[in-house]
């Protein structure tokens, strides 16, 4: 374990160091456009142009500046949103969490349906449960993010005006229980979640379904139904346990898709997470933020993966006997 | 079976009938396969019944349908367990039979266990699901049968990955054995272990096998364990079973030809001779062939093994299934007589020389006979008795049924191209001056056999067949121009340009040297075991042609004095002579040759003893 945590903390230097080249070997001075009066992206703040000057510090030889650069990096000082005239951390600690509680919440659901669709179509593959299971698991795999999203608002928010249209929660609102304030953050939730579940089942639903596929013809799956146990123990205790082990390290590898997945639905319900962030900085060609975006994006996909190493060995007493 | 004679008698532990199973072509449509077709059997309480039989025969579906483990509507006929039918049972009704009566300890147990679970919770597992045992009792319970097996509470901690495969397959008997099964099927035990771990395996099985008091089906291909473990044993061929009887005498005696293969590609410390398989492959089963499965691999099926499937019909002690009853004896001698009277005219009765006196011999269908002693025991007259170049003077000579003297003119020319013989000196049995394409041609010539063409065609492939070049150079080379191993090889290629069923070699290598002579002897068995020939091989030489023998004759004065299996001849010679000529056969001094080793000068002292040394001359 060590050893991985080492690594990952290799991998975490090369992509802030890439982060920080990146802007620098592109054509002409990133800031040219933002310091020129004559430009039509001029920064008229004064107090911002000066904020950015001294960030990038461009005027000073290149370790000094990659050592600020990353100092910078580690106590969260990640430069100045531009458009926004506000610190990018303060700017990211503001949305992440959105982020975080919505595709949680949508990994979630998806793994479990999917596990559970999953299992069960496989131990009956070839029946025609199975077979409308494998369809549907197709058809939300790839069906457009954007359009699924705009037909459950039109049915739910505008049509049976259920749930709410937009937003983390409801805007000027005071609450007078903690309880309350969860169940209007629950409300303002629960679509962008399910737009963003159904996305995400369909590819997960297959590989669950396919591993325990591969699973149920291995020997020891004989065995185990000439012991006579029932099909519960026999599907759940072994089939679907060995067949987490793929799924996990699925998850890990589909932890940046599911942030990126959350940019459409984020933005299609004006949902206040990181999505809107990157929507919002792209759109304004605001590079201090997107590169503390990037940053932050990519140190999550990397915990992602650590954890399901983590995980994985837990589950497989094979792998830790490696490490 | 007719509900009266099952009342007579006591209801079988396991009574299987006509059992077929069936599978769906891999990734094709078409007709299912049948991978197990009219198998029937029964199992005695507390009886051990072995199923014997190549890779893909069918054993393991045998196994797995005893556990109702094939898709459904797969397997048909009957299972009874204790009268109750298993057969299209439902999965829900399958459990409580399963592990509670009918346990497995299945084959390749490296991949038997879940990679995830330590082994002592899956040994406990059918403990909770059958008996309701949990926690402490379980525990206990799961300790008990592992020390039973001889393995360590550590063992019961370790995941499956973390043990050796003997560890693996005895944690298997462990768990096989947690409910107390009726019946224990296992399913290739001794696989993939090693020799040492294969023997201490069957050691506990046999000692499970009387404490536990349940019935055993042992799957396997390893005879020795079935020989073992069982009493009676079923030997199984692309699905159907072909030969049913005691263990002890099925394997004495087999009756099947199939059986007798797998017997003789079986390897054993007490057989010399090299290995070789059944000729031929398993069928494909998907498409078996029609009549008798086994008549393209068996060297004594006749036109009827092609047609029409034969029964397993009872024969004696057992149950074979073939049409001619089982292995065809294909030559018989008895009490051959043959006395020389001076130069071969009449004369005074103190000239008389009994050359044979009251020799009797069989050669079985596609076996390699060894007619073994030293030079004036009457051997070579004996052989040239059997091949009918000689008049014998008592007894008679029946050749696949057909009495050799009795035969009328026609027959005998028949039948003589049915025996070969090939004689110890070629140079003496082959005109000089005529050409190799002569020499092999000139048996055809006499028989008149085919058109011109075609027996230039059989000159070829008999030429082939023995390693020998077919270029016209070659062709027209005289045979005085040949070497002694090339003239040999042209005398075996004129023996099978006939194609002949039996093929009596007299000293067919004992001209040549030593690396030629392994040659020649290997191509003849190589020749033999393709072709599926009979081979009676005349031989002064016990040390060479123990190698390729089945069957080995010892004869001295014109007498047989012991006659026996190969392996067993040679391991425990039980005639004074035998053993005198076994003492006598070359040997290095290996004492004498590793002293002068570390000198370097080795090849000094290296002692032969020569094969006649120790034998008293006649």
């Amino acid at each position: 374990m060590q050893r991985r945590i080492l690594s990952y903390l290799l991998t975490l230097w090369i992509v802030l160091t890439v982060n920080f080249l990146l802007p620098r070997l592109l054509p002409g001075d990133p800031l040219a456009a933002l310091l020129d009066p004559q430009s039509s992206d001029y920064v008229f703040d004064a107090e911002a142009r000066a904020a950015l000057e001294a960030y990038y510090g461009l005027d000073r030889p290149l370790p000094e500046q990659y050592g600020r650069y990353l100092l910078g990096a580690f106590t969260g000082d990640l430069g100045r949103s531009i458009r926004l005239n506000r610190p990018v951390g303060e700017l990211i600690g503001a949305h992440l969490p959105w982020t975080l509680l919505l595709t949680g919440t949508a990994l979630f659901l998806a793994s479990l349906l999917a596990l559970l669709g999953g299992t069960e179509a496989a131990w009956r593959r070839g029946s025609w449960r199975d077979r409308v299971l494998v369809t549907a698991g197709v058809v939300a795999g790839n069906a457009p993010v954007y359009f699924v999203g705009m037909m459950l608002l039109i049915l739910f928010g505008a049509w049976l005006g259920w749930l709410p249209l937009a937003g983390g929660r409801t805007p000027f609102a005071h609450y007078d229980t903690p309880l309350a304030a969860a169940a209007d953050v629950g409300r303002h939730l629960l679509l962008p979640a399910l737009t963003l579940t159904l996305a995400l089942v369909g590819a997960k639903f297959l590989l669950v379904r396919s591993s325990v596929v591969s699973v149920l013809s291995e020997d020891f799956m004989l065995v185990l139904r000439a012991k006579g146990l029932s099909e519960g123990r026999l599907k759940w205790a072994h089939a679907l346990r060995n067949a987490l082990l793929p799924f996990v390290a699925h998850l890990a590898a589909h932890a940046s898709m599911a942030i990126t997945g959350a940019v459409f639905i984020e933005a299609l319900f004006n949902y206040p997470g990181m999505g809107r962030l990157i929507f919002e900085a792209v759109g304004a060609r605001d590079y201090p933020l997107i590169q503390g975006v990037f940053l932050v994006v990519s140190t999550v996909v990397l915990t992602a993966n650590l954890l399901a190493d983590w995980l994985n060995a837990r589950l497989d007493p094979r792998l830790r006997a490696e490490q | 079976m007719t509900g009266a004679a099952a009342a007579n008698q006591p209801v079988p532990l396991l009574a299987v009938r006509d059992l077929r199973v069936y599978f769906s072509p891999a990734g094709q449509d078409g007709p299912p396969v049948r991978a197990v077709d009219a198998v029937s059997f029964d199992l005695a309480d507390g009886a051990a019944l072995g199923i014997v039989g190549e890779t893909a025969s069918g054993k393991t579906s045998i196994a797995r349908a005893l556990l109702g483990l094939h898709p459904p509507g797969s397997t048909r006929g009957s299972i009874r367990l204790t009268g109750q039918e298993l057969v299209d049972l439902l999965e829900e009704e399958w459990r409580p039979i399963r592990w509670r009566r009918v346990a497995m300890a299945a084959q390749s147990s490296g991949s038997a266990f879940d990679p995830l679970y330590r082994l002592g919770e899956q040994i406990a597992e059918p403990l909770r699901a059958h008996l309701g045992l949990a926690g402490r009792e379980a525990q206990e319970r799961v300790e008990a049968l592992a020390r039973r097996v001889g393995l360590e509470p550590r063992h019961l901690r370790a995941y499956p990955h973390q043990l050796s495969g003997g560890e693996k397959q005895r944690a298997m008997l462990a768990m096989a054995l947690c409910c107390g099964p009726e019946l224990l099927v296992l399913d290739e035990p001794t696989s993939g272990q090693d020799v040492l771990s294969r023997a201490r395996l069957i050691d506990l099985l046999d000692q499970i096998r009387q404490e536990s008091g349940a019935g055993l089906l042992l799957i396997s291909h390893d005879l020795a364990a079935v020989a073992r473990l069982t009493g009676r044993v079923a030997v199984l061929y692309a699905g159907k079973l072909v030969e049913v009887g005691p263990t002890a005498a099925v394997l004495a005696h087999p009756r099947h030809p199939y059986t007798w293969g797998l017997l003789n590609a079986y390897p054993n410390m007490t057989t010399a001779r090299d290995l070789r398989g059944i000729r031929g492959r398993l069928p494909d089963p998907a498409d078996p062939p029609p009549g008798c499965r086994f008549h393209p691999r068996c060297t004594q099926a006749v036109e009827r093994c092609r047609h029409e499937e034969p029964p397993l019909a009872l024969a004696g002690d057992r149950l074979v299934a073939c049409h001619l009853g089982g292995l065809q004896t294909l030559l018989r001698a008895d009490g051959l007589r043959k006395v020389f009277s001076g130069h071969g005219r009449p004369g005074p009765e103190e000239e008389r020389v009994e050359a044979v006196r009251e020799a009797s011999l069989e050669l079985l269908e596609g076996e390699v006979v060894a007619l073994v002693g030293e030079t004036g025991s009457g051997k070579t007259t004996l052989g040239r008795l059997l091949v009918g170049l000689l008049q014998a003077d008592g007894g008679r000579v029946v050749f696949e049924g057909q009495d050799l003297a009795a035969a009328s003119g026609r027959q005998r020319k028949a039948l003589q191209r049915r025996i070969q013989l090939v004689a110890q000196d070629p140079f003496d049995a082959v005109s000089p001056r005529l050409t190799v394409a002569e020499i092999v041609r000139e048996p055809l010539d006499v028989q008149k056999v085919g058109p011109a063409a075609e027996r230039e065609e059989k000159v070829r492939r008999a030429l082939q067949a023995v390693g020998l070049p077919v270029d016209p150079a070659f062709l027209t080379r005289r045979a005085h121009e040949l070497s002694g191993g090339q003239l040999q090889r042209v005398a075996i290629a004129r023996a099978l340009v006939l194609d002949p069923k039996l093929i009596v070699a007299d000293e067919p290598v004992s001209m040549l040297d030593a690396s030629e002579q392994a040659k020649l002897i290997n191509l003849l068995k190589e020749i033999q075991n393709e072709r599926g020939m009979g081979l009676l091989l005349i031989s002064h030489d016990l040390a060479l042609v123990r190698k390729v023998a089945d069957r080995i004759v010892v004869m001295r004065d014109g007498e047989i004095v012991e006659e026996g299996l190969a392996g067993r001849v040679v391991a425990q010679p039980r005639h004074p002579y035998t053993r005198a000529l076994l003492e006598a056969a070359p040997a290095f001094a290996w004492e004498d040759v590793e002293e002068r080793d570390e000198g370097g000068v080795i090849l000094e002292k290296q002692s032969v003893i020569p094969a006649q040394a120790g034998i008293h001359p006649e």
